[in-house]
């Protein structure tokens, strides 16, 4: 089976988000994903794109010719089966400037073990390069052993570990308690 | 009464905002791992594509006893959760010591959380030293939660170097 990777386009936003909710699916997240395709696509190919995705697809096949197993909601914008993603934007360090954050990195189980998540991240590199990124960032749950492996092999640091840094959050409440603070 | 006013940095406020960063990293013994400069600065955040925002405090030129009017700031840009979509991020977050106590910080804040809304984004998302225990109340007192303790999360990152090495793989 050959695959090749390219930049998603507008078409591409079904499939996204029939990724981004496999990936959840497979961390028992699935009805935490309340994007809907409308957001993805204003969010990733209006005037300012909050995010960037790479695609990968199986060449050579529609959905009408592929695998038993691959369901015809794998079909890409021409009709190729989108098997994988990864979902970025740049982000800036204070110190170093440019990085490329990799928020999502995900291979359809049936389509592992081609190559493909080496080839995103060797993609994902090139272009972390390209734009003069200092590096490229993200995070992984400490229970994912298989991951950590993955990213460690290839020289990825741990900063959770080496650096203590905690990643927090203020969800939407806190953030309009804040913006409207009540009075003293 | 110390009063202060808080506006979008302009180009000319780099400089004021590379000493801040400057300061930042010298209160966590980092200084010397700072390598921006002005112009990266500059480029990178009045160019065509801005990639980080900043908010900068300023207080009237009588209140500075060293001549910088500019005493604090805040860097942020946007992220994306692929479940909820836009997040703001807060990158950098200072204010010089002899100008703390008099609200800045929770104004900044104040400011960051109505960008973060008039933006659609539904969260705002930081980090935080674990040893940092002032800050990690300040959050905390204004209900921000520790993904990392709830949720597992740790900070990964490939530097140059290991780019390199899995480009020519």
């Amino acid at each position: 089976m050959d695959f090749r990777l390219r930049g998603a386009e507008a078409g591409d936003v079904p499939d996204i988000l029939r990724l981004v909710k496999d990936l959840a699916k497979y961390e028992d997240m699935e009805k935490e994903v309340k994007l809907t395709e409308k957001e993805l696509l204003e969010d990733g190919f209006g005037d300012t794109p909050f995010y960037r995705c790479i695609i990968a697809e199986i060449k050579g096949e529609t959905s009408s010719d592929g695998p038993s197993h691959a369901p015809t909601e794998a079909t890409g914008a021409k009709g190729a089966p989108v098997v994988g993603f990864a979902m970025y934007y740049f982000t800036y360090d204070p110190w170093v400037g440019k990085q490329l954050y990799l928020e999502e990195f995900y291979v359809m189980e049936q389509y592992r073990g081609l190559g493909v998540g080496s080839q995103l991240l060797r993609h994902l590199s090139e272009l972390a390069i390209s734009t003069r990124c200092s590096g490229m960032m993200f995070v992984v749950a400490e229970s994912n052993a298989p991951s950590i492996s993955f990213y460690k092999r290839r020289g990825a640091e741990d900063l959770s570990q080496e650096e203590g840094w905690r990643l927090f959050r203020f969800d939407k409440a806190s953030l309009a308690r804040m913006a409207a603070p009540a009075e003293e | 009464m110390a009063g202060f006013i808080l506006r979008k940095a302009k180009p000319n406020d780099v400089s004021d905002i590379l000493r801040l960063i400057k300061e930042l990293a010298k209160f966590e013994e980092m200084e010397e791992k700072v390598m921006l400069s002005e112009k990266d600065l500059l480029e990178d955040g009045f160019g065509d594509h801005p990639f980080y925002h900043c908010l900068v405090a300023e207080v009237p030129k009588e209140q500075s006893s060293d001549d910088h009017t500019v005493v604090g700031f805040a860097m942020y840009y946007f992220t994306y959760d692929p479940w909820t979509g836009k997040l703001l991020y807060l990158e950098d977050f200072y204010v010089m010591q002899e100008f703390r106590g008099l609200g800045i910080g929770s104004e900044i804040l104040k400011v960051l959380s109505e960008t973060a809304l008039k933006t659609r984004c539904s969260g705002m998302h930081f980090i935080v030293a674990e040893n940092n225990t002032k800050s990690i109340e300040f959050y905390k007192r204004r209900g921000a939660a520790d993904l990392s303790s709830e949720e597992g999360w740790r900070l990964f990152e490939i530097e140059k170097e290991g780019l390199e090495k899995m480009t020519s793989r």
